[in-house]
Order: C-alpha cells, then sequence, then structure tokens
C-alpha cells in the first residue's frame, strides 16, 4: 500500500509538470536543471521526474506533500554567545506549533488594515509596577487610585481562539528545527539542508542581522518563504522575506523623544560594532537634532568584548545627560554590572537590551537601574492577553526565566503563517507569499499588529519600558500603533517592484537633512 | 582635583586592563611553559571555576571562600584530565592541541546539558568611590592588589620550596631530572593540575563581572593567548607579568582617547611587532639575562 501511494506521489508531479510546460514555463535555465536534477535525484529515484521538477517546485512540492506535515524550518542560536535570545526563540515556535496542532489560532483576518480595536483600558495615576521576581507578573504597585483623567492601559481577553482544524488544511504542522551555534558559516549550511533537503514549506530564522544576510542569499536563490522575527537595523526589501520584528523608526524615534525630553539633550552612544549598531547608531545621529538634541560621543564595541573599564571610564569623561546602550550578545551584557560597579548613574536608553536578552532578571540590581526601551514587547507588558499568553507558556516550560521581545514575534508570526495558509488553501509558497500580501491584521500578545504589505514590514503598538533601582518594570508612554515607514518613504512596493536587497541610511537624504 | 581624577583613571584603567589579561593568561602559561602543552581547553577551565565559585556563592558561602573552592575544583578537574588523558600526549604538542580542544566543546556542550543555558551571575563585591568626575570600582583595585600578590605567590612557589626547584629542573631538561631521582610524572600532574586550578580561580574571580554561561570561556581565550604568546614560555612568571604590563601600556592610552575598538587594534598590533621581533617572547630575553648573572657568578 505504501508502495503504491509512493508511485502516487512520482506520478503526480509528472502530470502537474507536463501542464506547466506546456503553459510554457520559461525561467528554467541549464543549471537550475542540473541542480535540480540532483537535488531530486535521491528523493523520487526516477529520472523523468527529477528533469521535471525545475517546473513550478513550490506547487508540486505542496502536491507530493499532501498527506505529510507542514514543515516549519526553524534556525536559531541555542548555542554560544546569542544562545541567551535563540532558546527563548524555539519555545516559542514550540509553542504556536503546539497550538496550532490543538486547534488554536490568534485573532485576525487577512485585509483589515492598520488599527487597533476599540481600547478596553483601564486609567490610574501612574502605569503599574510589574515585579522583577520569577514569571507571574505580579504587580507591586499599581499606580494609585483609578482616575478619569490619567493613563490608559489595556486589560482585555486573551486572543487564543478556536481554528477550526487541528493543524494545518488537516495536515499536522511540524517544526524542522536547529541550533545555529551563533556561527553565520553554519547559519548558510543549515539554511541550505532545510530548503533543499528537508523541503521547508516556510523558514523562521535569524536572530543577528550578519545572521540573515549569510542566508538571505541562499533564501532567495530557492525563493524560499522566509520569516526574518528580530527586530533590527530596517531596511530590508526582499520580495521572499517578510520581516515581522520592529525596526529602527519604531524604536529609536521615540526612545530618543523620551530621553531628550525628560533628561536633556547630550547623549552619548556605545553600539556593538556591526550593521545593526552601525545602523541604529546612525538612525540615533540622524533623528536626535529634530527633537534638539547631540551625540556628544559614540563609540562601537566588537562583539568580543568583555572588559568595560575604558568605555566606562570615557563615559564619565563625556559627561552626557543619558547614554544609549546598543549592546549585543552575552558579552556585551557585562557592561551593566561593570558601569554600576563602577559608579555610573547615569540615564540609560536601547532599544534592544532589557527586552531581550533581560538583563534586568539575568543581573543584580542597580545595574539596569534608570534603562529606557521603546519596546513593542516584553514579557512584563501589563495586559490581559498577555498575561494569558504568558500563563500558557509557562505551563508549558515551567523552567523558563523570561519571554523576549524576538520571542514572541516568533510565536506570532507561525500562527500568521498558519492563517495565510490556511486562507490559501496551499502551502504552496508563491501563493501563501501571495496571500500574505493581502495585509494582514492579527492580535499578538503585544496588541494589533499589522502586516503591511508593499514593504513586508509589521506596525507595531510601541510602550516605552522603564526599569526601576530594584529592576522591576513599568510602562510609562504608549504610543498605540507605529509604521514601520521608513521601506515606504524610499518608495518600496514588493508587490509590485520585487526588490532582494537591503537599503540602508546612505541612501536616504534623511540621514544628511540636519 | 581634575587633573588628579584623570591621573588616577588612567592609572585604574591600566591596572585593571594589566590584571584582566594576567589572570586570563596565568593558568594557561604555567602549563605551557612548564609542560609545553597549548591547553585549548583553558576557557573552559575558567568557565568551569565560574560555575563552581556561583554555585557554591549561591549555597550561601562568602565569596572568597567560593574562590577558594573554585581553585581546589577545577585543580582536581585538571589533576585528572591530565592522569586520564592529557599524559597520553607529551611530546607530541598537536596531538594534545587537538585533545585539549577535544576536552573544551565537551566541558562546554556538557555544561549546557547538564545546567542549562544561564546561572544568576554573582554581584559584584564592593562598592565605589569618586575622585574628581571619575568613579571607581572598589571590586577591580581588589583585583589588581590580588593579581601582584599571586604573582609574589607564584615566584616563591617557584623560587623558594623543593618543588618549584624540581619543577624548574624537570621543565629544563626532564631526562636529567629523573635521572637525578625527580619524580616528573608527578611534576607534570601537579604543575597541570595547578595551570587548572589557577584558570579556575580566574574564571571565579572574574565571574561577578561576567554572566554565567556555559560557553563564557571563548570571551576569555583570545586574550590569554595573545598574552601567552607575547610573553614566551621561558620564564614563566616574568613572562606573564611582563607581557600583560605591556600590552595594557599600549591598550590603555589608545582606548582611553580614540576608543575600546582602536585599543583592541593597538594591543594586536603591539603583540604582532613584540612577535617579529622576539619570537620567543619577552621572556626569553629577561631569562638570558637572569642566566648570564647566574653564570658570571
Amino acid at each position: 500500500m505504501s508502495d503504491q501511494k509512493k508511485m502516487i506521489d512520482q506520478v503526480t508531479p509528472v502530470v502537474e509538470t507536463k501542464d506547466s510546460s506546456t503553459t510554457g514555463d520559461s525561467g528554467l535555465k541549464r543549471r537550475d536543471l542540473l541542480r535540480n536534477a540532483g537535488i531530486g535525484g535521491v528523493a523520487a529515484g526516477l529520472g523523468a521526474a527529477t528533469y521535471l521538477q525545475g517546473f513550478d517546485r513550490g506547487r508540486m512540492r505542496a502536491l507530493a506533500q499532501d498527506d505529510g506535515p507542514v514543515k516549519v524550518g526553524f534556525i536559531e542560536d541555542e548555542s554560544g554567545n546569542l544562545a541567551v535570545y535563540g532558546l527563548q526563540k524555539l519555545h516559542a515556535a514550540q509553542l504556536a506549533v503546539k497550538e496550532i496542532n490543538e486547534g488554536k489560532t490568534l485573532k485576525g483576518d487577512a485585509n483589515i488594515g492598520a488599527g487597533m480595536v476599540g481600547v478596553l483600558g483601564k486609567v490610574a495615576k501612574n502605569p503599574p509596577v510589574i515585579s522583577k521576581e520569577g514569571t507571574a507578573l505580579d504587580v507591586v504597585n499599581d499606580g494609585g487610585p483609578q482616575d478619569s483623567a490619567d493613563l490608559v492601559f489595556d486589560e482585555d481577553d486573551d486572543i487564543l481562539i478556536d481554528s477550526g482544524e487541528q493543524g494545518v488544511l488537516g495536515r499536522e504542522v511540524e517544526l524542522v528545527s536547529a541550533d545555529g551555534q551563533s556561527n553565520n558559516a553554519v547559519w548558510q549550511q543549515l539554511a541550505r539542508r532545510m530548503i533543499q533537503q528537508d523541503q521547508v514549506d516556510v523558514l523562521v530564522a535569524g536572530f543577528a542581522s550578519a545572521e540573515r544576510e549569510a542566508i538571505r542569499p541562499i533564501v532567495d536563490q530557492f525563493k524560499q518563504l522566509y520569516f526574518y522575527t528580530n527586530q533590527y537595523e530596517g531596511g530590508v526589501a526582499d520580495a521572499n522575506t517578510f520581516c515581522t520584528g520592529p525596526v529602527c523608526e519604531q524604536q529609536v524615534i521615540p526612545t530618543v523623544q523620551y530621553m531628550v525630553q525628560n533628561f536633556g539633550p547630550n547623549c552619548y552612544t556605545i553600539a556593538a560594532d556591526y550593521n545593526f549598531g552601525q545602523l541604529t547608531a546612525a538612525w540615533t545621529r540622524a533623528f536626535i537634532p529634530l527633537v534638539g538634541g547631540n551625540i556628544i560621543g559614540e563609540e562601537f564595541i566588537p562583539l568580543s568584548v568583555s572588559e568595560f573599564s575604558q568605555v566606562i571610564a570615557r563615559i564619565q569623561q563625556a559627561k552626557p545627560d543619558w547614554v544609549m546602550t546598543l549592546l549585543v550578545g552575552q558579552n556585551h551584557h557585562n557592561y551593566y554590572p561593570q558601569a554600576a560597579a563602577a559608579g555610573l548613574k547615569f540615564p540609560m536608553a536601547s532599544t534592544v537590551n532589557m527586552a531581550q536578552g533581560y538583563e534586568h532578571k539575568r543581573f543584580p540590581p542597580p545595574s539596569l537601574a534608570n534603562m529606557h526601551n521603546a519596546i513593542q514587547y516584553q514579557m512584563e507588558v501589563p495586559t490581559g492577553r498577555n498575561r494569558a499568553f504568558v500563563k500558557r507558556w509557562m505551563e508549558m516550560f515551567p523552567d523558563d526565566q523570561y519571554i523576549g521581545e524576538m520571542a514572541q514575534n516568533t510565536y506570532f508570526t507561525i500562527h500568521l503563517y498558519a492563517k495565510a495558509a490556511r486562507l490559501a488553501h496551499t502551502t504552496d509558497q508563491e501563493t501563501v507569499r501571495k496571500c500574505l500580501e493581502l495585509g494582514w491584521g492579527l492580535e499578538a500578545p503585544e496588541g494589533s499588529v499589522f502586516l503591511e504589505p508593499g514593504t513586508h514590514h509589521c506596525a507595531h503598538p510601541i510602550r516605552l519600558a522603564y526599569c526601576d533601582e530594584q529592576h522591576n518594570v513599568s510602562f510609562l508612554r504608549d504610543w498605540p500603533m507605529i509604521q514601520a515607514w521608513w521601506l515606504q518613504r524610499l518608495g518600496v512596493n514588493l508587490v509590485r517592484n520585487p526588490e532582494y536587497k537591503q537599503y540602508v541610511p546612505d541612501e536616504d537624504p534623511y540621514f544628511s537633512f540636519v | 582635583m581634575d587633573e588628579l581624577g584623570v591621573i588616577a583613571s588612567v592609572l585604574y584603567q591600566f591596572g585593571t586592563n594589566a590584571a584582566f589579561l594576567l589572570l586570563c593568561a596565568l593558568g594557561l602559561i604555567v602549563i605551557l611553559g612548564m609542560m609545553n602543552i597549548i591547553n585549548l581547553a583553558h576557557g573552559e577551565l575558567m568557565m568551569m571555576g565560574a560555575y563552581t565559585a556561583t554555585i557554591v556563592y549561591q549555597r550561601g558561602a562568602p565569596f572568597w571562600l567560593s574562590v577558594i573552592c573554585a581553585f581546589v575544583v577545577v585543580g582536581i578537574v585538571g589533576a585528572i584530565l591530565e592522569r586520564l588523558v592529557v599524559r597520553r600526549f607529551y611530546g607530541r604538542e598537536l596531538g594534545a592541541l587537538v585533545v585539549t580542544w577535544g576536552i573544551s566543546l565537551i566541558l562546554a556542550q556538557g555544561t549546557l546539558l547538564l545546567l542549562g543555558p544561564f546561572m544568576q551571575a554573582i554581584p559584584i563585591p564592593g562598592g565605589n568611590f569618586a575622585i574628581g568626575q571619575y568613579s571607581f570600582s572598589d571590586y577591580w583595585i581588589g583585583m589588581i592588589v590580588l593579581c601582584t600578590l599571586l604573582i609574589v605567590a607564584l615566584w616563591w612557589l617557584y623560587n623558594r620550596t623543593e618543588i618549584g626547584l624540581q619543577a624548574r629542573a624537570t621543565m629544563q631538561n626532564a631526562t636529567m631530572a629523573r635521572a637525578l631521582g625527580v619524580n616528573t610524572d608527578r611534576i607534570y600532574m601537579l604543575t597541570f593540575s595547578l595551570g587548572a586550578g589557577l584558570a579556575g580561580m580566574s574564571g571565579a574571580l572574574l565571574a561577578p563581572t561576567t554572566s554565567i554561561q556555559p560557553f563564557m570561556g571563548q570571551q576569555f581565550v583570545a586574550p590569554a593567548f595573545i598574552t601567552v604568546v607575547v610573553g614566551g614560555a621561558a620564564n614563566v612568571i616574568a613572562g606573564a607579568l611582563s607581557s600583560s604590563l605591556l600590552l595594557s601600556l599600549v591598550k590603555t592610552p589608545v582606548g582611553f582617547l580614540v576608543g575600546a575598538f582602536l585599543g583592541t587594534v593597538a594591543l594586536l598590533l603591539a603583540a604582532l611587532v613584540i612577535i617579529r621581533l622576539i619570537p620567543d617572547g619577552i621572556s626569553a630575553p629577561i631569562q638570558r639575562w637572569l642566566d648570564r648573572d647566574v653564570r658570571a657568578r
């Protein structure tokens, strides 16, 4: 019986491909032919079928595997310098896949457009302060008596609802995951393996921008549907890639604005010395004059550096009003306890720290005291839907200490993929991509997210997170929805003009405006 | 007052840079100098020291006790490794290189499997004080003092004790030392154990300034090897001390005036120049000078 099934699997593609060859798929090159013959030869063991497999591979793959699981390819760093983030993201993917297979989905639909559900808000004099202890999100201070004229924060219902089926299109979802080991060369090998050998239906991968840029050429070579779930420096305009994390214009600008207004104009930036740190610092430098501030010092620190006494001395010498810390990885996190031990007390801002590496829970207070970060998500977000999400997560992974910004992105991204595939009635990558380009409004634990079709980036709700002396967290300001507008400003529209590049600030006069 | 602050700050930076390099390198140079074994598991031995200290500290022990525990525990681990594995590779430098690398992988991944990706860090002991606009951490001042004491203790061990004499004899000419009744096998084991213990202690001392995780050792390996190569293996103590002081002398002003990145570049350039001019490391001419002194007498 299983032999018979194999036969059908082999025969169906042949028929299918004949159709597509007569309809004239002309994009086939000799090299592609040879390559595909090489790949498919093992799997099918039939010369003709593999030769023809060069046509419309996605559709064939979907048909050939109709009975098998839907494969979600997943690469993150489970070991090495970046494991602090990778393990959270892995657990997020496991939770999302489990929920999808149990017949659950997140609220949200195609084509709704950017915007929030009507605010179900509570108001208080001050925002509630969430304890740093444990994962129960205890409220240390509820912000005083509630008053109609004060700050609004959400307490809405859970967003997880029934999807009407187990898995996707009647098929189980399988997570094919691998450890990138914080090593770009390993990332490339794994991306090739997932795309060519495992033939994943979707690839969800990438922490550091260097890792993403290492695998993006491979993604484009094979037209692989790819989600990059990280917070990053922005600018990726790639028809095969969807970036579901927030970018600089959504985080740097609110953070810098708040810091200049509240602490003064003079900023000292210390940033990780690679594309993320360099470009985020460039955003800070470009934006700060617009709100009357200026950069009085800027320093880029190699990822291998873990001893900061000289950096600390230079900051003390410069006497800034506040410090922008864009530090990445476990080596860099040592800055916080070292700066605290050296008595550095400047207010700090960031777009990455605390929300991702939970330095406020890993280091003893007051290492992170007075840290500000305009985040789109971190575990303490004080809403009902988030409490429910954290509770579900901790039931599945009781030993986990934190759910960071990008873990949550990974979680809603996999749910988003499942919804899009369900609407497309297929896992054919080209069709799912077109379906995603309808534009999607999704209710994520962070709030309402809108996947903007033209740029493949998401509009996010942004909150200004603040870490106090005891390392408890509260949210001081709330921007209900901020667009990822920079690529729109550059005229990127991937639906009409597919591109495969990353824009950098040098290409935009905005960065030399002042 | 402000001039005083700047001078104090530069001296402090010089001291912390040198202390950091010395702590990274000490265990490695002891093993390399005495046994001619390049121990690629050095970073992981430091990691084990940090883990031991953290676990002991979290059980309520004072910090100094957890550092001593780290020294003892990792020293014992070193002795076991030497007995089981490393002794089979004496005289085969490349074999030893590969086998210690294998040990480092096993230790790091084993820690990840057994203890998970993180451990709550130890808070940095001590407070801070200020001179002018600059403030200083008590802990790093303590580390600078401790490094000085460590060097003195090592010098005493090698030059004023029976075992030190035997160790130096074994290092100079193992066959002759054996002929004269020195148990070189035991000396090798003790040396490897001492090197491992020093690495463990350094890891414990650096633990409060860093995050405790299985791959933390890697951050110390590059500075350790640079310091050791520049210092050379002809004289362990003189090599480690002169190399860490010299490298810090180059790194500190550049790092303070221009930035951490170019400070590191300057350190690497200095190492390059020194290795080109004195391939055997700084300790080689120092040792020659010491020997001439002895011959003249």
